[in-house]
Formats: structure tokens, C-alpha cells, sequence
């Protein structure tokens, strides 16, 4: 019984503590990307806040061509960035793909 | 919160509960089967014949192909498509083979781009294979390539296209119009960057209307072979730890490569050569081992290559004393130097106690004393490759580098047709119900050196051959020919003697010696004492095979029991290459010796052909390697096969002449 009571009052520190860390976490993300949220009402208050109420970030070094059309070669649906084969190997990012 | 609690304990009794209802482990052997026998696979049934402990599942197919990326996916829809009940056993799931990572494009004389003609793509193939390529096979490649090419295209793949809205062709090397004379063709046709895997999906997208059936996580581990002919594949379920085998009028292997037997290679963990293991095991010979593609600048630890434009751009290769050691073996070219002089120099350098690193086995590339705005507009993308792969900043550090594996060209020897073949009494005889493709197999289309762009058309159309060749001779539903019910317990032995293997060496410790020894002495610098010393050293590891240690005893996905059969079929690679390549006393395309730099050919093509006597075949070297090996003692005995020297229709493709080859 009294090893019950033991448990009961471990697991009820343990959910208070989660709850008050759940707070923290949310406080700080809520102040960091403050500056955007102060100002407009969140669009969607249910997904992470902040993340994608932002326009996306494109994070990638290669950049995709307008409608997906090489401005010099014409190749629709090519690879993106300068041309894979230029320096006689196919290369990507630095990386020589061999096939 | 008590609810929580309540809730917390009504689940855990539950689990307790689904605990006490899940049998005993296998290896009491009393457990049920993962799957269940009904439908098509009613005709598995379990047999005893072998041994108690394993229980085995008996499987009746019309066909069976080991192995599903290009080539093996082909042959299954192939096979099904043609009213064949196949099946399709895989230690990968097929999107995750590494035909995946073939960004590349196929080379195929569509003509889109100019005026093309296959004839010229078969030229450039028996060029670049230095003549040791059969030429009849190549001739069903290149004429096929077109046809295989729009197929792919019409099963869905999404190749780039022109402006008026035919596939787009770029130009990549080694291909030529008018036989060489006519400047550089434009064939090679590419899906965004990421042709392997859309090559891939799109099979495996198709083969989904077959009805194939696919066991997945299966490892084949040998084949069941009796009085020369092949009968079925005998392999082990990862999943439950239950031995199945497969009995089928035909098998196709297409497991692959063996990039994995090197220190450094770009292929995945997964590339062991299987296939010809179990090939090799079944008393079979292997074509070409030897021949072996590297590629100078891999990144050391990772594998993943470092394009020449780095290079061609302004980098350097420095060794240990920060000294740009190009400029002695290439005062003119300096690092711009063709990619087989650099490796060389750079195993040279190594070799000489030059290298970098705590083992000083690699070289450095430096970057860093170029402007980091040019390498950003040049190069997109290689901060971030060499952040991710070899953790530098390479604006501040060199990049690691070494030579590195990428492809090999040998394998288990083929006909165009896709029909196993041994030597014999001088002449080509077919296993009966064995074929091969993609590249576990050797049809020889890329003889001593390969192209780029033409694997992925090796797939396609080789994968196409098999099914092909299968549906014209067979019929479905054929009776199986009647075979031993103890067929297979060799294979049951010795997985169950390396399950409780007790020895004091462990599967990466042996691994490592094996890779590290190849890397030294079988890589791109070969001469006659390394490569001795070499085959010496590859005796010893192979005979330490006895003393492998093994950790996990269960059944049940025992990753060390599959990594321990996977270092034993690298071993058989390993071995035949290092003594193909010892054996070998010339130099011909990815087989490059320092005491023997000149290729000996039956008459010396630098010369014109009259007053010359033809050499004896045993005298020259345009021939294929075909090596044996012993298993039990790792010896292997070579013997060699003449290159076919005419193609299929000698009217509608004449066949091209030795010559030297220079570009």
C-alpha cells in the first residue's frame, strides 16, 4: 500500500515537472519567433507554432529553373543547376556519380 | 492523473498478455511460419529431409531470379508477364538495391539530338572495352538499346525531354559519331538526377500488375545444383530464421556487384557478390574478376567520389609533406592528368610512406586556397558534400581522398542470349537452367573497361534477354525434374557452422584484413611483387575464415549469422581477383601493370598486319579469365576463354577489327 502511495506521488512530481517543461518550451518558441506572431493572429494554431506560417525557406544550393525548363539547353525536366556533365564525369553538389 | 495510472496498467496487461500468447523461439523449431500457406503458395510444404532443427519450407516455381534491382526486376515482369510463375528472393527490399544510386542516364542512338546510328554506340562500346568485349553481345545491346529505351519510357519513366518534346540526349563520353570520326554523340538520355531510382521505381511499379511473388529479406544462400544442371536456389528467411528452397525449372542471378571486397568503395554495404559466390560454390567458373573500375579522388571512410572538375578547377593533391606530388609524375599535366595516371601516383605516394591520416593510407585534396565565391558559382553544392561526408569546411580543410571502387566488370559468364556458360574442351557449354544479368554477370558488353552510361542499358536489356530466352525454350508449367530431397544440406551445415561459430577472430576484424589487403595490392598500382605478396597475404586471410567468431546464437534476424555468409562470398571474390589480376601479364584497360604497360594482343596492332605471325593462344592475352576456386582451401585455378570476335549478323553490323586504342 504504502509502495503504492510512493508511486502515485513519483509519477504525479513526474507529470508536474513534464507540464512545467511543456510551458518553458512553448514560452521560448513563442518569444523566439515573436517578432512575426505579435503581429498577425497564427493561421494555424494547431501545428508547431511559427514553422509554417513563414514562407519557406529554400535551403537548397540548387536552384530549380523556372517551369522546370533549362534557360540554354531547352531540357525540360533536366537536372538542376549548372550542367552535371561539364567536367566529363557527372557530378552533383562536388559528388562524381558513377553509373 | 489516476486515469492516467489506470490506463498505464490496463496497457501493460494487455502487452503481458500478447507476451505469453507469442510461442516459443525457433530454435525449438516449434513456432509458426510468418506466413501463412494459402492461395498461390499452396504448394510450400515443409520437409524434414535435411535436418530436424531447421525446419524447411519446399517452394515450386516455373522460374526463380535471385536478386531485385535493374536487371532482376526486368527478368521477374519479364518472366510473369510471359505467363510464368516466378518468384523474386531478395535480401533487399527492390527499392533499396543499389541500382538506386545510379544518377546518371542510359546511352541509347535514339537520334533525337542528331542524326545517330546504332552501329556507331556498338563501335564505341568494342572501342572502349579495349577488345575484350564479345562482340555478338555487344551487337544485341546496342541495337536493342533504342527499344529497351522507349520501353522504359512507356512503363512511365520520366525522362527529361526537348523542346519539341522527344527524350533529351546529352552528350557524355566516350560516345562518338561515324565510328569514331564524327565528333561527340549526344546519347545519353536522364531522368532529372536521379535516373537509377526512377529506373527502379518504375520496374518495381510495373512489376506490381504481375503477379510475382516477391520474398523479400530472403538471403539466397546457395544454389541446387545436380549432375550440372541448376534446380532451384536453397535461401535463408531473416525474418523467422526458416530455410526455404526454391525448386525452378529456371534461376536467374542478378545479385551484382562486389565492390565491398576493397577498403574503399562507393557501392552499399550490400554489394557482396552473392551471386557469384554461389556460383563459384556450385564448381562454376567467374569471367573477369580482375577487371576492376576505379575512380581516383573517393572520399576516405565514406565512399561517396569527388568530381575531377575539383580538380579541373584549381585543386591540388598534397601527401603528407603538404608537397604537390602531381608535378613529378605529370610535369606537364600536372593534376589534370588522366584519371589512371593520378590513382596510380596517388597509390605510388601511399605506398612510399607519403600518405596522410594516423594508418597513412590516403592523400589530401586541397581546396582551400581557391576564393570561396568561385568555388560556390563553380562547384554548387561542395561545402555541404564535404561537410556531410568527410567533416571538413573545405574553404579552411583539404577533402581526404583515395582511389576508390566503383564498378566491376566480371562476373558469372554469359551468351547474348543470358545462358550460363562454362569452357570446355574449347568450346562454350551452357548450364542448363542457370542465366545471369546485370552486373553479377559477365555477357561481356564492357570487357575490360566500361563506358559510362551503359550499366543501366546492361540492365534493361539483359534482365529483358533472360525472360526473353526462358519463354522460348521453356513453357510454363513444366514438370520439375525430379531432385534429391537432401539437395541443400551443405548449405544448412555450414550456416549452422558459422551460427555457433567459436573462434577468437570477429566477422569485421577478418573483413577489415581482407579489405585493407586488397586495397594494398590488388587496386590500381599492380605489379608483379605487390600483387604476389598480395595473393600470399589473401591465403592467410582466407584460411583465418576458420577461426570467425560469431555473437548471436538466434535465428531470429541474426545480422551477424548474414554479415558472416556475406564475408564468406567476398572472400571467394576477393581471392579470384587478386590471383586473375596476378596471373594477367599486360595491360588492358582497368587492368593497369607497371612491369607489363602494353597490351599483348595475337598480332601487335601498332604495326600493319602483314609479315606478322599470329601469336598462339596461350601466348597473348585477349582472352577472358575464367577462375575456379576450391572452397575448403581458397585455391584457384584459372583457365581462359577466346573473346567472340564476330557479331550476330555480320552484314547488318560488320565486326570491328582489333586496333590500338587512343582517344
Amino acid at each position: 500500500m504504502s509502495f503504492l502511495r510512493l508511486c502515485v506521488s513519483a509519477s504525479r512530481r513526474v507529470v508536474s515537472r513534464t507540464q512545467a517543461v511543456g510551458s518553458v518550451f512553448s514560452g521560448s518558441a513563442r518569444s523566439a519567433s515573436g517578432a512575426l506572431k505579435d503581429q498577425e493572429p497564427l493561421k494555424k494554431a494547431k501545428t508547431p507554432q511559427g514553422r509554417f506560417d513563414a514562407p519557406e525557406k529554400s535551403g537548397d544550393v540548387l536552384e530549380k529553373f523556372p517551369d522546370d525548363v533549362n534557360p540554354k539547353t531547352k531540357e525540360k525536366g533536366g537536372p538542376r543547376g549548372p550542367e552535371p556533365t561539364r567536367y566529363g564525369d557527372w557530378e552533383r553538389k562536388g559528388r562524381c556519380v558513377d553509373f | 492523473m489516476a486515469s492516467v495510472r489506470a490506463a498505464s496498467r490496463l496497457l501493460s496487461k494487455r502487452v503481458l498478455a500478447n507476451t505469453k500468447a507469442v510461442p516459443a523461439a525457433a530454435v525449438q523449431g516449434s513456432r509458426n511460419f510468418h506466413f501463412s500457406i494459402y492461395g498461390k503458395k499452396k504448394s510450400a510444404k515443409v520437409a524434414d529431409d535435411i535436418s530436424t532443427q531447421y525446419p524447411v519450407v519446399d517452394h515450386e516455381f516455373d522460374a526463380v531470379v535471385v536478386g531485385a534491382g535493374g536487371a532482376g526486376l526486368r527478368a521477374a515482369f519479364g518472366l510473369s508477364e510471359a505467363g510464368f510463375n516466378t518468384a523474386c528472393v531478395t535480401k533487399l527490399f527492390p527499392t533499396r538495391s543499389h541500382t538506386v544510386a545510379a544518377q546518371g542516364g542510359i546511352n541509347a542512338a535514339l537520334g533525337n539530338m542528331e542524326q545517330d546510328d546504332w552501329r556507331w554506340h556498338f563501335y564505341d562500346t568494342v572501342k572502349g572495352s579495349d577488345w575484350l568485349g564479345d562482340q555478338d553481345a555487344i551487337h544485341y545491346m546496342t541495337e536493342q538499346a533504342p527499344a529497351a529505351v522507349v520501353e522504359l519510357e512507356n512503363f512511365g519513366m520520366p525522362f527529361s525531354r526537348t523542346e519539341e518534346g522527344k527524350i533529351y540526349q546529352r552528350a557524355f563520353g566516350g560516345q562518338s559519331l561515324k565510328y569514331g570520326k564524327g565528333g561527340q554523340a549526344h546519347r545519353c538520355c536522364c531522368v532529372a538526377d536521379r535516373t537509377g531510382h526512377s529506373l527502379l521505381h518504375t520496374l518495381y511499379g510495373r512489376s506490381l500488375r504481375y503477379d510475382t511473388s516477391y520474398f523479400v529479406e530472403y538471403f539466397a544462400l546457395d544454389l541446387l545444383m545436380e549432375n550440372g544442371e541448376c534446380k532451384g536456389v536453397i535461401a535463408l528467411c531473416m525474418e523467422d530464421g526458416s530455410i526455404h528452397r526454391f525448386r525452378a525449372q529456371n534461376t536467374v542471378i542478378a545479385t551484382g556487384g562486389y565492390g565491398r571486397t576493397y577498403f574503399s568503395c562507393t557501392s552499399a554495404h550490400t554489394s557482396t557478390g552473392d551471386g557469384t559466390a554461389m556460383v563459384t560454390r556450385a564448381g562454376l567458373p567467374c569471367q573477369d574478376l580482375e577487371f576492376v573500375q576505379f575512380h581516383p579522388t573517393g572520399i576516405y571512410g565514406a565512399g561517396c567520389l569527388i568530381t575531377e572538375g575539383c580538380r579541373g578547377e584549381g585543386g591540388i593533391l598534397i601527401n603528407s609533406e603538404g608537397e604537390r606530388f602531381m608535378e613529378r609524375y605529370a610535369p606537364n599535366a600536372k593534376d589534370l592528368a588522366s584519371r589512371d595516371v593520378v590513382s596510380r601516383s596517388m597509390t605510388i605516394e601511399i605506398r612510399e610512406g607519403r600518405g596522410v591520416g594516423p594508418d597513412k593510407d590516403h592523400v589530401y585534396l586541397q581546396l582551400h586556397h581557391l576564393p570561396p565565391q568561385q568555388l560556390a558559382t563553380r562547384l554548387p553544392g561542395i561545402s555541404e558534400t564535404a561537410m556531410i561526408f568527410a567533416g571538413v569546411d573545405v574553404t579552411k580543410e583539404p577533402i581526404p581522398v583515395l582511389p576508390t571502387v566503383h564498378y566491376n566488370m566480371g562476373g558469372i559468364p554469359t551468351n547474348y542470349k543470358g545462358q550460363v556458360i562454362d569452357h570446355t574442351n574449347g568450346k562454350d557449354k551452357v548450364i542448363p537452367g542457370l542465366y545471369a544479368c546485370g552486373e553479377a554477370a559477365c555477357a561481356s558488353v564492357h570487357g575490360a573497361n566500361r563506358l559510362g552510361a551503359n550499366s543501366l542499358l546492361d540492365l534493361v536489356v539483359f534482365g529483358r534477354a533472360c525472360a526473353l530466352t526462358i519463354a522460348e525454350e521453356h513453357k510454363p508449367g513444366e514438370k520439375l525434374s525430379p531432385l534429391k530431397p537432401s539437395a541443400g544440406e551443405e548449405s544448412v551445415a555450414n550456416l549452422d557452422k558459422l551460427r555457433f561459430a567459436n573462434g577468437n577472430l570477429r566477422t569485421s576484424e577478418i573483413r577489415l584484413n581482407m579489405q585493407k589487403t586488397m586495397q594494398n595490392h590488388a587496386a590500381v598500382f599492380r605489379t608483379g611483387s605487390v600483387l604476389k605478396e598480395g595473393c600470399d597475404k589473401m591465403a592467410d586471410v582466407y584460411q583465418s575464415m576458420e577461426k570467425i567468431k560469431t555473437f548471436d546464437r538466434g535465428i531470429v534476424w541474426n545480422t551477424d549469422l548474414v554479415e558472416s555468409l556475406e564475408l564468406q562470398n567476398l572472400m571467394l571474390n576477393a581471392v579470384q581477383t587478386i590471383n586473375g589480376a596476378e596471373q594477367r601479364k599486360e595491360s588492358r584497360g582497368a587492368h593497369a601493370r607497371e612491369d607489363f604497360k602494353d597490351r599483348i594482343d595475337e598480332y601487335d596492332y601498332s604495326k600493319p598486319l602483314e609479315g606478322q605471325q599470329k601469336k598462339p593462344f596461350e601466348q597473348h592475352w585477349r582472352k577472358h579469365t575464367m577462375s575456379y576456386v576450391d572452397p575448403k582451401t581458397g585455391k584457384v585455378t584459372l583457365r581462359y576463354r577466346p573473346v567472340i570476335d564476330s557479331s550476330l549478323n555480320e552484314q547488318d553490323c560488320a565486326h570491328v577489327p582489333p586496333a590500338i586504342r587512343s582517344y
